[in-house]
C-alpha cells in the first residue's frame, strides 16, 4: 500500500494493484488508513507521574526515572517482578528486540504480547499442532483455487476484502463455499451452507455427521480444504485444536493439510508471536502476570492499549496497583492515562522494518515519513535504558536484526534476502513439515432447554472502536459508532418480551444476573444474544469466574445460557 | 478546432518549455504503478502512447485530493485565529491524462463549479491545463466506448484543452481552448500544420481505436439506464448484489466521477484544523442519522442508491450524461466482483 503526500502531510492511500495478495483491493479500514498520520493527538514529548498528573518531562529525564524505578524493582524484588509486553501494532525487529531486552537485559522470563486475550489462541492452537512454528500454512491467493472453503464467522470476508475477493472469485469458479455462524441469520449466496455452529461445537458436528447437510459431509474431507477464521475471535485453543484434528483425522491419509488462514485485525500477530513474545519457560502469560497475588510488580508496555484488552475486573485492580507501568505508545491510550512513564514512538507509516500477514508473507515496511515530535524508536529506547541499567544492548539496525532473526528463529531463515523483501509481496514463509500431531476433545455446547436464551459473550468487532486507527479517522469513527452497553436481540424475541430498544431487561444465568438495556439487531438469529466481552462488569455478574483455557493459561467466556425478562 | 503536428523528438523540448511555466505532472510509475508525479527531466514514452495505460488512482486527487485542510484554528486569548490554506498560485499541466479521466474531471466540474462554486476545487481547476492521450489500444478493463468516456475526445461532447494523437513518430496535436494554444503558443516552431494524409491518418486510428474497444462489449448501458429510471429492477437483484458489496469504498475511491466528502476536525490545546475527505455512499455510516436511524441500513439499498446516481436518467438529465467514464478501475476494486460491468450486466439479465 502507498501512502500519498502532499509534500507536507499524508493526503491518501491506496493499494498496489501488482501485489500478490491486495491486487489493488482494500478493506474500508484499509483505504482510511492514513487519516490518523493527519492527527494532533499524537503524544510528542515523553511524559512521567507526578502524583495524579503526567507532566512532560524530556528524554534523558524519562529514561534516568524510568531506569531508577526499573533498579529499585530488581534490587527489591528481583527480575521476576517485572513483566514486558510486545504488540501486534509493532514490527517484527522491534518485537524481536524487546524479546531480546526482557531475556538478556532484565532477565525476566514474564514475556508476553498484548494479543494474550484475543490472538493468541489461535497462534498457540497451531503452534501445538505443527510441533513448533508453521511458517506458512497458505497463500491467500490460493483460497481462490480451493474447491471447499469453511469460513468460520462472517466477519472473516467481510472485513477482509483481499480474502473475500478470493471467495467471490472460488465461488465464481463453483467451489462449496461453507459458512459456520451461530450469529448469522441469513446466508449471503455465494455460501453454499449456513452451519448455525460456534466453533467450540464445530469438532464434534464434524464427528458425528448427523447434523451435517450429505453435500458438506462429503465436500470437507477432500483434498484442498481451505479454512479461514478470525484468530481475534477463538477463545480458546482446545477448540480450534479439535476442530483441525477433526478435519485432518477424517481426511484420506494421503489429502495434503488444509490451507489454513488465521486472520487478524491487528496487523502482525503472526510476526510478534514469531518473534518470541511470550512467556519464557518459567514465565507468565499476560493473564497470569495480572493475576490477584501474582509476583509481577512493574509492566513495560509496548506499542499497544493493553488496558482496553483486559477482559477481567481483577485484572484492572491489579493494572492499577502496579508499582510501576511504563508505555511507549503512538496516542494517549488508556494504558497511558494510567502508566507512570509514557514514551512517545513512531507510527507504523514512520518506522522501517518487516510485518508478517496472516498467511505468513514477510512484507517491508518504508518510513512513509519522519517520526513526528520527539517520538524515538523503540530501538533507541530499548537502548538507552540499557545502557542505564549496565547493561549492553546494541543499536543494530533493521537488516541486522533481521540476520539475527534469521539465524534463530527457523522459518525466518528463508526471510534474510534483502533483495527477496525489496521485492512487491515480500517473502512467503515456507509450509511446516511436521505432521500434526496429537488429539483433544472438547465438549460440545449443550443444547438449549424451553424458553432459554443462549448468551454469546464476543470479542466483536465493536471492540475496533476502541482502536486508534478507528478513534482518529471520521470515516471510520463514524462506521464503528461508539459502543454502548446492550445486549443485543432479535426483533422477533424483542417483540416476544414486549422490549423496545433501549428498554431493560434482566438477563440471568446459572453464576449470576445483570441488567442492560436491549438493542434490537436482525443479523442475530432467534433466541440468541450478543453482549460484547469488554463490557466486563456486565459479563463478570453474568457469567462469574472466567473459564481458564490451559493450552493458553488465559481465561475466556464460554457462552451462557439465560433467561430475560423485560423490567 | 486548431490541428498541429508535434514530432515525438520534439516532445521533451516542448515538455521542458512547459516546465517552465507551468508545474508539469506527467505518469510516472513507482514499483510499477502508474502516478502522476511532477516532471523531473524524464518521461516514460510507453505511457504517453495509445496504449490505455491508466493510473489506478484517477487524477480527480490534483483538483480534489482524497484529504484537504479547509481552515486551521488557534485560540489567541479569548479570541480566535482563523487560517484558510493559501490557494495554489502555481499552474499546472496534466500531461498523459487519458479521455475517460478528462472527462471524469469534467463530470467533477459540473458538479462543483455549476450550482455551487466551491472555492478550493475551483482554485485548483483555474489553474490546471489537461493535456490528454487519445488511446488507440484499450486495456483488459476499458469500456469507456459504453459511457461516452472515450477513446478518443470531441470537442462537441468535451471541453478539453490539448489532446494528443499517438500517429507512431508524431503525435496529431488537437487544440480546443485558449489554455491549450497558450501551451503551443509557447514555441509554435515545434509544431507543423497538419497535411491531409495526416488527418486521413488519424481518422483512420480513431476508426481502428473504435473496433478494438468494441471487441469486447462489456456494458449494456442503455437497458440498466431503463431499468433503473424505471425502478423494475426487483428488489431481490439489489440485495444479491448488495451481499457482494465489502462496503470498502474502494470504487467511489478510484471513481473519476465519485465526488462525495465528509469533513472532520482534529485539534489539541486550542489548536486544530478542520479537513475534507473522500467519503463512500458504500458506508453504512455515510447516510446514518444523529438518531442512529439510518434511511439506507441495507447494503443492497446502499447499492442501489450508488448505481441510481450514476445511471438513472434522472440524473443524466441534470449533469448531462451518466456518472461513469467506462475506465474500468471499479473492476480493479472491487473485492466482490460487482464493478460497474458487472452490475450492468446482471440489471440486463433482471
Amino acid at each position: 500500500m502507498f501512502i500519498r503526500s502532499d509534500g507536507k502531510e499524508a493526503v491518501g492511500c491506496l493499494p498496489m494493484t501488482l501485489h500478490p495478495v491486495s491486487e489493488g483491493r482494500l478493506c474500508h479500514r484499509g483505504w482510511n488508513r492514513f487519516q490518523n498520520l493527519r492527527s494532533f493527538n499524537r503524544l510528542s514529548r515523553p511524559l512521567f507521574r507526578e502524583g495524579s498528573n503526567l507532566k512532560e518531562v524530556d528524554w534523558p529525564e524519562a529514561l534516568q526515572k524510568s531506569t531508577e524505578k526499573i533498579s529499585e524493582l530488581l534490587s527489591r524484588y528481583g527480575p521476576r517482578s517485572i513483566g514486558v509486553i510486545g504488540s501486534p501494532w509493532l514490527t517484527n525487529e522491534d518485537n524481536y528486540r524487546i524479546a531480546r531486552f526482557s531475556r538478556d537485559t532484565l532477565g525476566t522470563g514474564h514475556l508476553d504480547g498484548s494479543y494474550r486475550f484475543s490472538g493468541a489462541s489461535a497462534l498457540i492452537a497451531l503452534d501445538r499442532l505443527f510441533s513448533g512454528s508453521f511458517g506458512s500454512l497458505g497463500s491467500i491467493p490460493a483460497i481462490g483455487q480451493s474447491p471447499t472453503i469453511l469460513v468460520i464467522g462472517k466477519e472473516s470476508c467481510r472485513d477482509f476484502s483481499p480474502v473475500g475477493s478470493r471467495l467471490i472469485r472460488a465461488f465464481l469458479n463453483g467451489s462449496t463455499l461453507i459458512l459456520a455462524d451461530p450469529l448469522c441469520t441469513r446466508k449471503e449466496h455465494f455460501f453454499n451452507t449456513l452451519l448455525p455452529h460456534p466453533i467450540q461445537s464445530l469438532a464434534s458436528v464434524f464427528k458425528d455427521k448427523k447434523s451435517l447437510p450429505p453435500e458438506v459431509s462429503l465436500r470437507l474431507f477432500e483434498p484442498g480444504l481451505a479454512l479461514i477464521f478470525l484468530a481475534d475471535q477463538v477463545d480458546s485453543a482446545s477448540s480450534l485444536w479439535s476442530l483441525l484434528h477433526s478435519l485432518l483425522s477424517q481426511s484420506p491419509k494421503e489429502n495434503p493439510l488444509p490451507l489454513v488462514l488465521p486472520l487478524s485485525r491487528s496487523p502482525n500477530l503472526k510476526g510478534a508471536w514469531d518473534m518470541g513474545m511470550r512467556p519464557a519457560q518459567s514465565g507468565l502469560t499476560l493473564h497470569e502476570m495480572l493475576a490477584e497475588g501474582s509476583e509481577v510488580r512493574g509492566l513495560l508496555i509496548f506499542g499497544d492499549d493493553l488496558h482496553s484488552h483486559l477482559l477481567t475486573s481483577s485484572g484492572g485492580v491489579k493494572f492499577r496497583n502496579l508499582e510501576f507501568v511504563l508505555a511507549a505508545d503512538r496516542f494517549m491510550t488508556n494504558t497511558a492515562r494510567a502508566a507512570h512513564c509514557v514514551l512517545p514512538i513512531p507510527l507504523l507509516a514512520e518506522t522501517e522494518g518487516t510485518m508478517t500477514n496472516s498467511e505468513g508473507r514477510v512484507q517491508l515496511l518504508r518510513p512513509f515519513a519522519d517520526p513526528q515530535g520527539e517520538s524515538r524508536s523503540v530501538s533507541r529506547i530499548l537502548h538507552e535504558l540499557s545502557r542505564r541499567l549496565g547493561k549492553e544492548f546494541p543499536l543494530l539496525s533493521e537488516p541486522e536484526v533481521r540476520k539475527e532473526i534469521g539465524k534463530s528463529i527457523s522459518p525466518y531463515s528463508a526471510a534474510v534476502s534483502e533483495s527477496d523483501l525489496e521485492k512487491v509481496g515480500g517473502i512467503l514463509l515456507p509450509a511446516p513439515t511436521a505432521q500434526p500431531t496429537g488429539e483433544l476433545s472438547e465438549p460440545a455446547e449443550q443444547g438449549l432447554e424451553d424458553n432459554r436464551y443462549r448468551l454469546l459473550i464476543k470479542n466483536t468487532l465493536y471492540a475496533w472502536n476502541r482502536n486508534q486507527m478507528i478513534h482518529e479517522s471520521p470515516v471510520l469513527s463514524i462506521e464503528y459508532p461508539s459502543e454502548r452497553l446492550a445486549v443485543r436481540m432479535n426483533p422477533l424475541d424483542a417483540k416476544e418480551l414486549k422490549l423496545r430498544i433501549g428498554e431493560r431487561v434482566r438477563i440471568r444465568s446459572e453464576r449470576g444476573e445483570t441488567q442492560t438495556p436491549v438493542e434490537v439487531d436482525d443479523q442475530l438469529p432467534p433466541r440468541a444474544l450478543m453482549l460484547p466481552s469488554h463490557f466486563v462488569e456486565a459479563v463478570e455478574s453474568l457469567a462469574g469466574e472466567a473459564t481458564q483455557d490451559r493450552m493458553t493459561r488465559t481465561v475466556y467466556f464460554p457462552n451462557l445460557s439465560v433467561s430475560v425478562e423485560k423490567i | 478546432m486548431e490541428q498541429a503536428v508535434l514530432h515525438k523528438g520534439n516532445l521533451k523540448h516542448w515538455v521542458d518549455l512547459v516546465q517552465g511555466a507551468f508545474q508539469v505532472f506527467v505518469p510516472s510509475r513507482v514499483y510499477g504503478e502508474i502516478f502522476f508525479l511532477p516532471y523531473a527531466g524524464q518521461m516514460e514514452p510507453d505511457l504517453l502512447c495509445g496504449n490505455a495505460a491508466l493510473p489506478y488512482l484517477p487524477p480527480k486527487d490534483i483538483v480534489f485530493p482524497q484529504s484537504e485542510s479547509l481552515f486551521s484554528f488557534t485560540r489567541n486569548a479569548g479570541d480566535v485565529d482563523l487560517s484558510v490554506p493559501e490557494r495554489p498560485s502555481e499552474k499546472r499541466v496534466l500531461l498523459g491524462i487519458r479521455s475517460c479521466d478528462t472527462v471524469g474531471l469534467h463530470w467533477l466540474d459540473h458538479f462543483y463549479l455549476s450550482n455551487f462554486r466551491d472555492f478550493y476545487y475551483h482554485d485548483r481547476r483555474d489553474h490546471l491545463t489537461l493535456v490528454s492521450v487519445a488511446c488507440t489500444q484499450p486495456m483488459k478493463n476499458c469500456f469507456c466506448i459504453c459511457c461516452e468516456g472515450g477513446p478518443f475526445l470531441h470537442p462537441e461532447t468535451t471541453a478539453f484543452d490539448l489532446q494528443l494523437v499517438d500517429l507512431e513518430d508524431r503525435y496529431l496535436v488537437e487544440c480546443n481552448s485558449e489554455k491549450g494554444k497558450a501551451l503551443i503558443d509557447l514555441n509554435r516552431d515545434l509544431f507543423s500544420p497538419p497535411d491531409p494524409a495526416i488527418l486521413e491518418t488519424r481518422d483512420q486510428a480513431e476508426k481502428k481505436s473504435h473496433t478494438r474497444f468494441l471487441q469486447e462489449p462489456t456494458s449494456y448501458m442503455s437497458t440498466a439506464i431503463r431499468r433503473i429510471t424505471s425502478n423494475s429492477v426487483p428488489p431481490e437483484v439489489w440485495t444479491e448484489l448488495g451481499e457482494r458489496c465489502f462496503d470498502d469504498g474502494g470504487c467511489t475511491f478510484v471513481c473519476p466521477c465519485c465526488s462525495c466528502f465528509g469533513v472532520g476536525y482534529t485539534a489539541k490545546g486550542g489548536t486544530g484544523c478542520h479537513y475534507r475527505f473522500w467519503d463512500s455512499c458504500d458506508y453504512s455510516g455515510f447516510t446514518r442519522e444523529v438518531s442512529g436511524h439510518n434511511p439506507r441500513a441495507e447494503k443492497g439499498e446502499r447499492f442501489k442508491r450508488r448505481f441510481f446516481h450514476k445511471l438513472s436518467y434522472h440524473y443524466v438529465k441534470r449533469d448531462g450524461r451518466i456518472g461513469c467514464v467506462g475506465c474500468g478501475r471499479c473492476i480493479t476494486a472491487c473485492p466482490g466482483e460487482v464493478g460497474m460491468p458487472a452490475v450492468v450486466e446482471r440489471l440486463r439479465r433482471g
